[in-house]
Order: structure tokens, then C-alpha cells, then sequence
């Protein structure tokens, strides 16, 4: 508390980094990263896209992004959370929503999301974790897309046969779904 | 009773867009924008173009300043920078560097 209470204000919007000592409290908005000694207290009406790592983490409004609580990791009612959690003891309060993977215990787990934190905040940290938990529930959804690329291979490689063959008297446009009923069949 | 205040052990590396008033006693890299007035107190170390209605500088200051109604530059400051405002005060035992622009 020597260092005094960051507070980002209901208005106010930070792009970037925040690090350092002290309490933070966030009544605005965040993109980026957050690593203070302190706790850190997201309000109602704070947003936050970023990985936060704190002291004791207090969460009453919207975060996307891991919270890695040294102390503790509170949601109370009114936390929307899409990310991992990880601290020796997270509580989640009703009336809070999270998606993610919840640890508790400080058996060193503290590292890993804030190694994975580094190259995705300097991206871009939003869009970077709205990819992240889309991909993770679904494993075959990840398939999915496979045969889809599979698929215009197959297109591009029956348009080529298409050519060996005596041309069809088609306009192009023919010829692609002709393609396209070849891909079918191949099924 | 500024709604914005950046404590003075905390570091913020990007930008800072507000419609109220910002107190710094800590550290701010890059852009600073407020529509009220913006406080950086003596201990602080900004090193940003900062955009604001009022300016009150006691502490480091590096970047151009530009406010829609005053700058003061407090004793103790140290301001190296461009200074664009209506009306712009630099009180004794202050350092500046920079130009000042004054709507003359």
C-alpha cells in the first residue's frame, strides 16, 4: 500500500502494459498486459483484455484473458471471465461466469500462463484468446477444417483432370460446379 | 477527485485515453489523452505526448504537451518537450526545455 492505488477510472481506456508495485483497481478498460506485486481489483464496470497476474485478484466485472493469482483469485457476482485461472485458492462466487481452466494449489503452476502470456500480449491479446478457448472445447471441430482444405485440393485437382479430358463446352462457371459435383462423387 | 490515478510504484507502457481527469505519481510510456485535466506530481516520470485540457506538471516530463486551457509548470518540474496551450505558467525552479506555443 506504500506505493499507493492505481486506479483506472470508468472512462478511461489503457492500451498496453501495466506493471509494477501496488494495488490496482480497474473501473475502465484494459488491453494488454497486467503484472503488479499488488492486488487487483476489477470492477463492475471494468474490462479487461489481458492476462493478469497479482497478489490477490478480485473480479466483479469482464475479463478475457488468464488470471494468476499469487495470493488468491476471487470471481464474486457479476464476473464474466474467458480464460484460465490459476492461484493456491480461487474462489467462484454465484452469480459469476467463467469459461476456463480453473487451478488451484501453488505447486508451481504459477509459470506457465504468464509464459504463454508474453507472446499474445504483444500481438494482439483480444483476439488472440477469443481463438484460444473457441479451438479448445471442440477437438473436432479442429478436424473439421482439414477436410474442407482437403476438399479444394480435390476441386483444384478434378479441375485439372477436367482439363485432361476433351473440354467441356461450358463457360467457366459451369466448369467449377462441374468440379464441385466431381468432389461429391468422390465422397 | 480524479477518477484516473496511476500509483506511484506502477508502470504503464502504451496509451491512456480518458474523458476525465488523470493523476500520475508513477511511471506512463507513450500517449496520454484526457478531455479534463491531467496531474503529473513530483516522483513521476512520464514519457509521453500528453493531451489534455489543464496540465499540472511537478514531476519528469518528456514529450509535447498540448492542452486546450493551461499548462503549469511547478517548481521542481523538468519538462522536456513542446508546450501548445492557451496560457502557460512556469514557476520558478522549474526546468524546461521545449518550445511554448501560445495562441498570441
Amino acid at each position: 500500500m506504500a506505493s499507493g492505488v492505481t486506479v483506472i477510472g470508468r472512462t478511461t481506456r489503457v492500451r498496453g502494459r501495466l506493471s509494477g508495485d501496488g494495488d490496482l483497481q480497474v473501473e475502465g478498460l484494459v488491453i494488454g498486459e497486467i503484472v503488479t506485486s499488488g492486488n487487483v481489483t476489477i470492477d463492475a464496470h471494468g474490462i479487461v483484455g489481458a492476462n493478469v497476474r497479482g497478489r490477490r485478484l478480485v473480479v466483479r466485472g469482464a475479463v478475457q484473458g488468464d488470471l494468476l493469482g499469487e495470493e488468491a483469485v476471487v470471481l464474486e457476482d457479476g464476473a464474466r471471465v474467458v480464460g484460465d485461472v490459476r492461484a493456491p485458492r480461487v474462489a467462484i462466487a454465484h452469480g459469476a461466469l467463467m469459461r476456463g481452466l480453473v487451478q488451484t494449489g501453488d505447486d508451481g503452476s504459477a509459470q506457465p500462463p504468464l509464459i504463454r502470456a508474453q507472446p499474445a500480449a504483444k500481438s494482439a491479446a483480444v483476439p488472440a484468446r477469443v481463438a484460444a478457448p473457441a479451438a479448445k472445447p471442440n477437438a473436432a471441430v479442429a478436424i473439421r477444417p482439414a477436410p474442407v482444405a482437403k476438399a479444394a485440393s480435390t476441386v483444384a485437382g478434378g479441375a485439372a483432370g477436367a482439363l485432361r479430358r476433351p473440354p467441356p463446352p461450358v463457360v467457366p462457371i459451369l466448369k467449377k460446379t462441374k468440379g464441385q459435383v466431381l468432389k461429391k462423387k468422390e465422397r | 477527485m480524479a477518477s484516473t490515478v496511476i500509483g506511484a510504484g506502477i508502470i504503464i507502457e502504451g496509451e491512456i485515453v480518458t474523458d476525465e481527469d488523470v493523476v500520475v505519481l508513477g511511471t506512463v510510456r507513450g500517449k496520454v489523452s484526457a478531455k479534463e485535466g491531467v496531474t503529473i506530481q513530483q516522483g513521476a516520470t512520464v514519457e509521453a505526448d500528453v493531451v489534455g485540457a489543464g496540465l499540472v506538471v511537478a514531476g519528469t516530463l518528456t514529450g509535447n504537451i498540448t492542452a486546450a486551457d493551461r499548462v503549469d509548470l511547478q517548481a521542481g518540474a523538468r519538462v522536456i518537450g513542446n508546450v501548445k496551450a492557451a496560457r502557460v505558467t512556469i514557476a520558478d525552479g522549474a526546468q524546461f526545455k521545449g518550445n511554448v506555443d501560445m495562441d498570441v
